[in-house]
């Protein structure tokens, strides 16, 4: 089984049912499959090859997922890009691994035409434009786009050209699907290899913990270049759910209209979008009959707020789950009997995977000892993107090492305390410090610097930095922040900046970040 | 109202664009379509303009017509102080 193959699968069963509904228009399992079939075709005739890199930097759209199969379809490796990386970052992304084409929004084409000369493998770029893949809107596109720079197509023009089913590839469950970056203690950002088995089991694993079927319709307002929204993809692609696709969670009102309007049976968030609909919408004025399956994943639900959306949404089941890319991704879910019987517990493991939690020899804790949370199961990734190191000091004999610090009770249920790295965690975003530590350092006035995560209401940790100035000069934090906007993805830029004559440290030099806090 | 404009444009450069002027958008620009506020981007203009001109933003008015854009903005700030007057 492929990944690829949950399309199929899904289109053969229900080719009238629909697949996503996106700003009022309707894609149907067999008219998202003919898409993406002719799609692939056009890639295979540009030259992509099984194997072959492809960036996605695009946002939520019908255009993604059809962009997500074909390549997938052409026996390419898909490479996420959030639509929020400058284009410093979706340059080293590309060049890391490679790309050999990518598809990318028109309304950050101009991020890509500022470095596209500094990404040699770069063959093709394939400008996505709103309805691209719908025939009548494409025709008015096709030819608007002028194609001034070698090498850059319109989505539409690809797929009024192409003709046929794609060439079948012969892809392996062994062989790579995706690689998704993501923050590494080290800094710069390191690609999660996850093969078709890894996702498929994964997905399978997830159907069966939230018990999703065919009849789902599910609003997804997290990104799909985020391991949480591919998983939302790849489960609902498996079951032939329907997706209501949003773009942002910026008017969360407008979101909960959305669902009453579409009688969504699910909704999928992080802490911080919780926190946001408990704390700062009309959520309590709406009613969602039909809401069955509510998840959160990125961190345990507060007892208070798990309590409060018990009440609110009597009718749903709430599940907490856990998990990291490198697991594609899940790893534990807590079931919704369990959500207040259990409070801030992250549940168990589900079907397929394999935890241990264990101290620093690497011996099995106690019941109740806190240790780190060791993984194992088909689902763990295949390693990071021409990092043996990296990839040997996390995938280990036991399993995979994830940072995360935990202690399990006699039942197996699972309570994380803290993390073993210093990774920031904001508003569902993994964030090196070190990465804005590097950035912040490039100032010619900045001699150290310090960067933690403060505990946010919404966001669950918001990013300060502590910056020591060279000598008495003096630096504005706005300087700190515009260095770092011109640099980083805006999620990264420190949210507060804070001038210390000198930072708190050990006597061997080490800074001390918890004395920060 | 034009004191009102001004104040909101330094507000969303300041926190925002960290004092990058050239990049302010039109006063009718959408903020969430030049993409540089998010979800809790939106909180943070919603506590500015209650602290600053002392309105209260009800949980149904957070939406694009009222928020997206400064001239939105304005026109909002405006009505409500209205009412409240």
């Amino acid at each position: 089984m492929l990944v690829a193959d949950f399309l199929y699968n899904s289109a053969a069963s229900y080719p009238e049912k629909e697949f996503l509904v996106w700003r009022g228009q309707r894609f149907t399992y067999g008219f998202m499959m003919q898409k993406v079939d002719a799609l692939a075709a056009g890639l295979v005739v540009e030259g992509l090859a099984a194997g072959d890199r492809v960036g996605l930097c695009m946002g939520n759209s019908p255009e993604y997922v059809l962009a997500y199969f074909a390549a997938l379809n052409a026996g390419a490796v898909v490479v996420p890009v959030s639509d929020q990386t400058n284009s410093r970052g979706i340059a080293n992304i590309l060049n890391d691994c490679q790309a050999s084409l990518l598809f990318i929004d028109h309304t950050v084409l101009s991020s890509i035409l500022e470095v596209v000369s500094e990404i040699p493998s770069l063959r093709r770029v394939i400008v996505v434009r709103k309805g691209s893949s719908t025939e009548k809107e494409a025709e008015e596109w096709i030819g608007r786009f002028p194609v001034e720079h070698p090498g850059f197509l319109d989505l539409g023009q690809v797929l009024k050209e192409s003709k046929g089913k794609a060439v079948p590839h012969s892809t392996h469950e062994q062989d790579l699907a995706m690689i998704l970056y993501t923050s590494g203690t080290t800094g710069s950002p390191k690609g999660v290899m996850l093969t078709n088995r890894n996702l498929v089991v994964n997905a399978e694993s997830i159907v069966q913990s939230l018990r999703l079927t065919s009849n789902e319709r599910t609003m997804v307002v997290l990104p799909f270049y985020y391991s949480y929204g591919n998983s939302l993809l790849t489960t609902h692609a498996k079951v032939g759910g329907c997706l209501l696709i949003e773009r942002n969670f910026v008017y969360p009102n407008l979101v909960l209209e959305g669902m009453v309007r579409e009688d969504a049976t699910g909704f999928a968030g992080v802490p911080s979008t919780f926190a946001i609909l408990l704390n700062r919408s009309d959520i309590r004025k709406y009613a969602f009959p039909k809401l069955r399956c509510v998840t959160q994943a990125g961190g345990a639900m507060s007892p208070k707020h798990a309590q409060e959306l018990a009440q609110i949404l009597p009718r749903a089941d709430i599940f907490i789950m856990y998990g990291q890319t490198e697991a594609s991704p899940r790893l534990t879910c807590l079931d919704s009997p369990d959500l207040l019987r259990k409070p801030g517990s992250i549940g168990r493991s589900i079907p397929g995977v394999r935890i241990t939690v264990r101290g620093e020899d690497g011996t099995p804790c106690a019941t109740k000892e806190v240790g780190e949370i060791v993984a194992e199961g088909d689902n763990i990734m295949k390693g990071y993107w021409g990092d043996p190191e990296e990839t040997a000091r996390v995938l280990r004999d036991d399993g995979l090492h994830t940072g995360d610090m935990a202690w399990m009770d006699e039942a197996g249920y699972l309570y994380i305390v803290g993390r073993k790295s210093q990774m920031i965690k904001s508003g569902g975003h993994r964030i090196s410090p070190k990465e804005i530590e590097e950035t912040i350092l490039e100032i010619p006035e900045v001699h150290e610097v310090a960067v933690v995560g403060v505990e946010d209401e919404i966001l669950g940790e918001s990013i300060t930095a502590f910056v020591v100035p060279k000598g008495p000069c003096v630096i504005e934090s706005q300087i700190v922040q515009k260095h770092c906007m011109e640099r980083l993805s805006i999620y990264q830029v420190p949210r507060k900046v804070i001038f210390l004559d000198e930072l708190p440290k050990t006597a061997t030099g080490k800074v001390k970040k918890h004395e920060l806090l | 109202m034009v004191d009102i404009e001004k104040e909101i444009r330094d507000f969303i450069v300041d926190n925002f664009l960290f004092g990058n002027r050239e990049k302010l958008p039109d006063d009718d620009d959408s903020f969430l379509q030049k993409g540089f506020i998010d979800s809790t981007g939106i909180l943070e203009v919603v506590n500015f303009i209650e602290e600053k001109y002392g309105i209260r933003v009800e949980d149904d008015e957070l939406l694009p017509e009222n928020l997206d854009s400064v001239r939105c903005l304005t026109n909002f700030i405006v009505r409500k102080r209205g009412v409240r007057v």
